[in-house]
């Protein structure tokens, strides 16, 4: 068994009946201003045929990525991975709330909190969950369609939720380089993915805003940062280097000259 | 005529004679920000970790983190450290010194005629083309410190501005603090491309040895004034006879021999 955690949601799709009481626990607990939220329910529609109707909702909030292209982005590195817990955090004291990782993170799972002028989105609310509690929004959830725990073991609610589902997806991200290995696992949601029961699928998800996961943006401040001054100021840094090398060999081959300054 | 040509017996006695080149205002800025760079420039570096961007070894950021406990004690010590900066130069360059600062900055700055042709055949000469040509006469500052100078005000100005949107993260608009960094980083490292020279002429170099302990007493020989400095040697000169004159004047007009 592997020693460090790897804390993750397993959600449960059929038992999500969109009341929405976990985006009410998590604003509660993590004082989230009134205008934005750390969890998302996307209501999916009515599928199928009359009589065989079926309505999915699908719950998302930050998917602790094992690979997260939003903390690849972050100049100071206010937002990482954590090594002991595998969530993905922010620390608020080394966040200038530039947005960076708003705009990298395909499942739009970061906001930025303007009046404190930094990045904010969900922790697995880490306080409760280091004195042994539930995240408030699984503690909260009626239906007990969401779980959280170490994946990295296998007699977790988790692991064995996963082991007994009829069927499992994950809303992966493999484009451009990345593989974003998420760490929210949705359970016995067929519907989702058109009643097809095969393991790997990795359907979009439909949210209002358009499809998860997205491609990560980056905005010009960034890339004009790593394509062109990068490249341009290690240029100037190297031939000035070079020069200096040069004379300064030269300097140590010929030695100095007493009373020629 | 080329300072070469001068004699053993003048050598000497421009060897013993001093011109004073920089006042103290210029000397305690000089090293209080030279002090402030050592301990900026090193922590600077340690916060920019990204992956993406892969400007810094990890093990530098590893470092600087565990010193100071974590990333965000790293950022308040760079920034709050920035500020007292940002704020001692500003101070002392528009308020505390500026008797100093601007009379420089007027007399010390501006390129002539001299100065373009010195750029044309400098680099040239350091390529090995057009050794003989001889180098145009400079002012007290050669025509390369002028352009330097130049890059380090746009460059410290660009520091401090940067700076100062990111550490008041909550006044300005995200896109701003995108850019600043950007911003922040490019104007440190045109300063450093160029400090990697100026260090090496100042402390390293033989010839510019008097220029390094002018940084600290403030004086250099007429030798070395006359031989780097040609143009302004001779406004020294210029000076020191007129005030000879002034001063046989001033005797003259009293009519006194003693005192």
């Amino acid at each position: 068994m592997n020693s460090k955690k790897r804390y993750g949601f397993v959600i449960d799709v059929a038992r999500c009946i969109d009341c929405r009481a976990c985006q009410v626990a998590c604003s509660v607990e993590n004082n989230v201003p009134m205008d934005q939220t750390r969890i998302w329910v996307q209501d999916l529609g009515v599928k199928g045929e009359f009589p065989n109707l079926e309505r999915i909702f699908v719950p998302y909030n930050c998917m602790h990525c094992e690979h997260p292209p939003c903390t690849e982005v972050c100049v100071s590195g206010a937002t990482y991975k954590d090594q002991n817990t595998g969530l993905v955090l922010v620390d608020q004291g080394a966040c200038i709330g530039c947005g960076f990782c708003v705009d990298a993170c395909p499942y739009n799972a970061r906001y930025l909190d303007k009046k404190r002028g930094v990045v904010d989105k969900c922790n697995a609310c880490l306080p409760r969950v280091e004195q042994g509690k539930q995240p408030a929004c699984v503690a909260t959830c009626v239906g007990g369609s969401r779980m959280f725990g170490n994946l990295n073991d296998p007699q977790s609610e988790v692991s064995l939720a996963l082991k007994n589902a009829r069927f499992v997806m994950r809303l992966d991200y493999e484009a451009n380089g990345h593989d974003t290995d998420p760490n929210i696992y949705y359970i016995n949601a067929p519907s989702m993915v058109g009643l097809e029961l095969s393991g790997d699928t990795r359907q979009p998800l439909v949210t209002q805003s358009g499809f998860l996961p997205r491609d990560p943006q980056y905005s010009l401040a960034e890339q004009g940062w790593k394509k062109v001054l990068t490249p341009l100021l290690f240029a100037g840094i190297g031939a000035s280097f070079l020069v200096q090398a040069v004379y300064f060999t030269k300097q140590l081959i010929e030695g100095e000259k007493e009373f020629e300054e | 005529m080329s300072y070469k040509a001068i004699p053993l017996e003048e050598r000497r006695r421009l060897r013993d004679k001093k011109y004073k080149k920089h006042n103290l205002a210029n000397i305690l800025t000089h090293w209080f920000n030279v002090g402030m760079w050592l301990l900026l420039l090193p922590t600077g570096i340690a916060i920019i970790s990204s992956p993406r961007l892969g400007l810094s070894p990890v093990w530098w950021q590893e470092m600087f983190r565990n010193l100071f406990g974590n990333t965000a004690n790293l950022i308040r010590f760079h920034s709050t450290l920035g500020l007292i900066w940002t704020f001692v130069l500003t101070f002392n360059i528009l308020l505390g010194f500026r008797r100093y600062f601007v009379p420089f900055a007027a007399t010390r700055m501006l390129l002539d005629k001299d100065d373009l042709d010195w750029l044309r055949i400098k680099p040239l000469q350091m390529l090995g083309f057009m050794k003989g040509k001889p180098l145009p006469p400079q002012d007290a500052y050669n025509a390369g410190q002028k352009l330097y100078m130049y890059v380090v005000i746009l460059g410290t100005i660009g520091i401090m501005s940067s700076g100062i949107v990111m550490t008041f993260n909550t006044v300005f608009p995200p896109w701003i603090k995108q850019w600043a960094q950007p911003l922040h980083w490019v104007s440190v490292f045109a300063i450093v491309a160029g400090l990697i020279i100026h260090v090496y002429m100042g402390a390293v170099f033989p010839e510019e040895k008097e220029a390094f302990f002018s940084m600290f007493s403030g004086k250099v020989s007429a030798w070395y004034a006359r031989a780097h400095h040609e143009k302004w040697y001779w406004l020294k000169v210029r000076e020191e006879l007129q005030w000879e004159e002034q001063v046989a004047k001033e005797v003259e007009e009293t009519g006194q021999t003693t005192i």
